[in-house]
This record gives structure tokens, sequence and C-alpha cells, in this order.
């Protein structure tokens, strides 16, 4: 029997923190996201203010919406596409920042250098009451908590069988995904997270909490991993300022005639390569440019102007 | 009365039934009986075989007769069966009469004599189709009546729920044994069937039905009123009676929203067509698929016309009218799933298990309110446990 995968119930701070994949294997495998504090997830529900989409890539008319959902304890990215036509038009049609419940898949996306990129790609996108936010609010709170016992109680006592955790009422799939997190994740701060949570119930208790308003406008997916730190590089020569100049050219350039917005890496670089500069150099000048802030990598092999 | 004969019978026991017996002489009742052809892969000749199951009030067993005469054996006719022979199919024993056995009519006084004792007592969680030759002591949840037509004649059958301490079980009851909800009885020559995909007791004219005490067996009120189970245990255990859940509805199945029905079996139609009874004038009917997940897992709920209206606000004509204004069943479809999405559902019935995972019958469908205050007050007081 295949099971219908469960939609956890999760802070957008949990999903921030979570960077360890499970790939599945075999036909039609899923995949899953473990996080820190005991949850396997492939589904996942949320609830916050979501905040008016915004179109990505440059399709006319766009068919992949982002939009960005606010918790007391931080915000993640929800998405949807041409493939999830009623939650896109959902995504669409807000036009101001509301209260609302999101189930979705989750969708982790690993950039160069190791960046997480976590997003939520909507399966359902529903605006409701403020005290509807607040109850799903307390439920997810609840479940997290409960997760956050176990994984701590595995922690403890290693030995616990899953018969006896189960006879208990835990759900069986619960005891892997906390043993998971307890081995993929050894030097997590479990006290700041629940720290965190405490914001969460004060909204469930009726605070009005961090509203988005302060956030603006969308502004893309959440880096949730920085790379290690480096040793500043040195100033740009005159030459490599060149070759800079020369990449942004080509970006737009090959960005302006694509059907999706998006300039080819494969292409560009060939192209720099015919005007003598090598992969790797131009591996280098794209790094620099990233962490300038000037050009982003939302798509594996696309690149476009930040 | 029952004295047995000094000497043992000639038979066996159907209870006692193994391979390493075969071939055995056997009396036993007919249950159920089929006729059917196969056609020989050698030539092509059709043989005519009868299958069903055979009952001597011990077990229950499955039985195929080749060649069987071409009347005389039906529901009720007493056979005896000499050189019988005996195979197992799925760990159970079945019989089977070759052109070596000889079978004929035999009288009910020459089928063995059960008294309830000698019949091990069972619990309702233990029981499994085809389980049979076990007693049974539990509570009568509740029953009714219903008529049904098999082929061309009417019949009626009682349908119900019994538990007791270990769980519950449906039954249908083809006897009039006159049940009443509340009563504790004791059941003997029952046996137990998939129907539906749920198991169920089936208590026929052989079955006997005893008034008891009933100590120790739930009350029928506390057992609707259990608290809901968790979503991934019902998933484990294969569904169930008499359960509750509770959950947020995260999407609809189709067909959900504005639904053609056949008015002759209530099946959903396809295109106007019923798969068992072709092209037919449909009903209009609504009706809801709900996914319902509680974050350790996920089933299906099954809700009828009434819960639909009442979840969803608007009625079977609000929604014909509005197909009237768009006539695009998913648009209808989609302002269901609008109106359900989220919505915070406990749910009362019983669930079977399939590939695509469990699917509940609902008897209750409630929403639930949260109380906040409550809600905040326990939350802050288990952060504040461990943070202080």
């Amino acid at each position: 029997m295949s099971r219908r995968e469960p939609a956890w119930r999760v802070t957008a701070r949990e999903l921030e923190s979570s960077l360890e994949e499970e790939r599945g294997t075999g036909e039609r495998a899923a995949s899953y996201l473990l996080s820190p504090f005991g949850a396997r997830m492939n589904r996942v529900v949320l609830a916050g203010a979501i905040s008016p989409a915004e179109p990505v890539g440059r399709d006319d008319p766009p068919t992949f919406w982002r939009a960005r959902l606010t918790d007391p304890t931080g915000a993640i990215a929800v998405t949807a596409g041409s493939f999830q036509p009623v939650a896109m038009a959902r995504l669409r049609a807000t036009t101001e920042t509301h209260p609302a419940i999101v189930v979705g898949k989750v969708h982790l996306f690993r950039g160069r250098d190791g960046v997480a990129y976590i997003s939520v790609r909507a399966e359902g996108v529903k605006s409701v009451a403020e005290s509807d936010e607040r109850a799903m609010l307390a439920e997810i709170v609840r479940q997290t908590l409960d997760r956050l016992d176990l994984v701590e109680r595995l922690e403890r006592e290693p030995g616990t069988s899953e018969a006896e955790l189960v006879a208990a009422g835990t759900p069986a799939a619960w005891v892997p995904a906390a043993r998971d997190a307890l081995r993929r994740y050894p030097q997590v701060d479990r006290a700041a997270f629940r720290r965190e949570l405490g914001a969460a119930v004060r909204r469930v208790a009726g605070d009005s909490g961090p509203r988005p308003s302060a956030h603006g406008a969308p502004s893309g997916v959440v880096v949730t991993r920085a790379p290690p730190p480096r040793p500043p590089p040195p100033p740009p020569t005159a030459e490599e300022r060149e070759q800079e100049a020369a990449f942004l050219t080509l970006l737009d350039e090959l960005s302006d005639v694509s059907i999706d917005g998006y300039a080819d890496l494969k292409e560009l670089t060939g192209r720099l390569a015919a005007q003598g500069v090598g992969a790797e150099r131009a591996e280098t000048v794209l790094n620099r440019l990233e962490e300038e802030g000037a050009v982003e990598e939302p798509i594996v092999g696309k690149l476009r102007r930040a | 009365m029952a004295t047995e004969p000094p000497s043992a019978p000639p038979e066996v026991r159907l209870k006692d039934l193994t391979p390493a017996t075969s071939p055995v002489e056997v009396v036993g009742r007919v249950v159920t009986a089929e006729r059917r052809e196969v056609t020989r892969r050698s030539d092509g000749s059709r043989r005519p075989l009868l299958s069903g199951l055979l009952s001597d009030g011990t077990g229950t067993v499955r039985f195929t007769w080749w060649d069987p005469p071409r009347e005389g054996v039906e529901r009720g006719t007493v056979l005896r069966a000499v050189g019988a022979e005996v195979r197992t199919f799925r760990d159970r024993p079945e019989l089977t009469f070759t052109f070596r056995t000889r079978v004929g009519p035999a009288s009910d006084a020459e089928l063995p004599r059960v008294t309830p004792e000698e019949i091990p007592l069972r619990a309702i969680r233990d029981l499994r189709p085809p389980d049979e030759g076990f007693r049974l002591e539990a509570r009568v949840v509740r029953v009714a009546e219903r008529t049904i037509t098999v082929g061309e004649e009417r019949r009626v059958v009682h349908e119900g729920l019994l538990a007791d301490a270990s769980g519950a079980l449906a039954f249908s009851s083809w006897t009039d044994f006159r049940l009443a909800a509340g009563e504790a009885i004791r059941v003997v020559g029952g046996y137990l069937r998939t129907f539906r995909g749920r198991p169920q007791l089936v208590l026929d004219e052989r079955a006997t039905v005893t008034r008891i005490g009933g100590e120790g067996l739930p009350d029928p009120a506390e057992l609707l009123r259990a608290p809901p189970r968790s979503i991934a245990r019902v998933e484990d255990e294969g569904g169930g009676e008499a359960l509750s859940v509770e959950g947020i509805v995260v999407g609809l199945l189709p067909p959900s929203g504005l639904v053609y029905r056949c008015p002759i079996c209530r099946r959903s139609l396809t295109g106007g067509i019923c798969r068992i009874h072709g092209q037919v004038e449909g009903q209009p009917d609504l009706r809801a698929r709900i996914v319902l997940d509680d974050g350790t897992g996920a089933l299906t709920v099954n809700a009828g016309r009434a819960d639909t209206e009442r979840l969803w606000g608007r009625t079977l004509a609000d929604a014909r009218a509005r197909m009237r204004e768009v006539p695009d069943p998913n648009v209808l479809e989609q302002e269901l799933a609008d109106a359900l999405l989220g919505r915070r559902l406990r749910v009362r019935g019983s669930g079977t298990r399939d590939e695509f995972g469990v699917t509940l019958q609902p008897d209750e469908i409630e929403p639930v309110e949260i109380d906040l205050e409550v809600a905040a007050a326990e939350l802050s007081a288990r952060l504040g446990t461990v943070r202080r």
C-alpha cells in the first residue's frame, strides 16, 4: 500500500533550519527533507501571513509565482507554477498580505557553495481568518514540541524501543525521524529553537506578532546557510573588472533572447571561452558577481541579474 | 442432549482437517454454492464445477466439486462426502470432491453436535476473515434493518455493530435474532467475511444467539464517544469500526462536488455511464472525498450529500443552479475545495484500507473549534517548564 505523505506541522524556522535531504530511489520515490527537530518532510502545512506573489522568470504570461509566508519564527518562500494551476491562481490573486494556511511539498535547492534554498511548492493556499491562522499555529507548535520532546528523550535514552514509544501513542514514523535528527544535526541548539517557538505561542495567545510589513516586497528565496567563511578576496584587478563587464554584457544579451528570461550558464561560459576567458576564470568571475549580489542563479545553470 | 456416541464417528470434523488426513470423510452443510465452468487448456472442452463453503458447526471450509450433479445442491443442503481430498490454500484447508469422491445427501442429525463450551471464546480484535468456529461475547452497539434484493428474492438483513473490550466489528444477520442496541449477547456459529473491504461477522440460521449479563463489555455510548486516535495508527491497523479521527482538510479527491449517480446502484457515473449498468439517466448528488490529515497520516473521508451540504453551506439545488451559471464541474469542485481546505474536522466512522490508503465511511462529521486561550496556556506551560 502506498501511503499519502502526511503534512508535517512545521514553523518557518524549522524549515529554514533543515539542510539534510534524503532522496528516494526507484520508481516514483519521494524525497524528504530532514529537520533538526525530528521532522522527515515531504509535505508540510504552515500558517502565517502570506505576501502578494511576484512572478519568477520572464515568461509572458508568467508561469511561476513566488510569495512569502511569514510566521512568528521566520519566513519561507511559497511557490506555484503551471503544474499547480489552482495554487498558482490563488497566489496571483493575493493583492495584500493576509493570514493564510499553506499546504505543499518542500523543495530544497542547493546552489553552489552548498547554500540551501528551501521553498514550499504550494498544493493548497487558503486565506483564513486570523483566529484560524492562530488555531493552526497552535497545532503546529504542539506537534513541534511533541517532536522536540521525542528527540530529547531519545538523546537521553537512546535505547528506547520504537515499539514502546508507539504503544504510548507516538506515530511510528516519528521515531526514525527523531533518531536521524540526532545523528545528522549533532550540534543543533534546541533551546534556542524553543525560545523562538515562544513568539509563536504569543501569537496563538493573540499577540499581533511580527508582521511581514517590515520585510516589504517578497525578496526571493531564503538563504538558509551561508558558505563557510573565507578570507576577503583581494580587490579585483583592471583585467578582472574587464572580465566581469564582459560577463555581464553576455548575460544581458543571452537573457534578452532566451525564452525563460535566464541566461544559460553553459552558453555563457562557451562565449566567454571564445573571448579568451577560460572556464576556471569564468567560474571565479561568476562567484564574485554572486557574492557582490549582482547575479543570481535561482535555477541550476540559469543566471540572471539580481 | 449432547451425549457423544460411544464410538467416534467415521467422519472428520471440519476444524480438524489437515492435508495429512486426506482423503477424508466429512459431513457438512452447504453455506454458499456457486456453479462455474472451467475451460480445459488441453482440448478446450468445458467442465462444470461447484464451489462454495461447507460448514459443520466446528468449522467452515471452502470446497470445490468437479462434475457435480445438475441440481439438488444448494444453500442448506447437508452432504456426506467419502474420499474427499484436503489441500491447503493460503494456509487454510480446502476440500476437493473428485471422481473418486462419493458425495451424497445426509440429514441434519448426522451433523456433529457441538456445545458452546466446546467452542473457543475469541476477542473481536483477534478475529479475521474467514475465521469461524468461535464463540463471541459482545455488546450490540447498534442494529438496523435493511431490505435487499438477491436475484428475484427480497430479503431482510439486520446490520449493525458489535463491540467487546478489545474492539468493534460490523455484523450482518440474515436471521432475525431480535437484536437491540445495548444488549449483551453470546454468539456461536457465525463466521467472518470481507464485505466492501471491511471484516464483517455473518450470522445466519445456523448461528445461535444467547443473551448474557454483559459484565466487562463496553457501554455503547462510551464507545461512540471515544477520543480521536492518530491517523498514523489507523493506517497501521488498516481501518476498523467506530473509529474517531481529527485533522484538517488538505485537499479533495475526484469525484467531488456535483456528481451523477446510477439510479439502480448509486455508483458515480463517468460520462453518464455506470460501470455496471451502462448508459443510465443519472441522478444528481453532492459528495466530497475529503483528504483529512492530522500531521501523522492522511486518509480519505467519503462525505455524502448531507455532510457536504452542511460543511459547504450550499445545497444540491444551489450547486445545480451554479452549474447552469458556469457549466464546468471543475469550477464547482474547486469552489468546494476552497470552502473545505484547512477546515478542522472530527470524523467518526468505519475505515477500510486498500492500495491507496485508508478510506473512512463517516457516521458523523463535526467541525472542531480550537479554544485559543486554552491552547496558548497549555503551550506556554510546556515551553515554560523547559526554559526556566
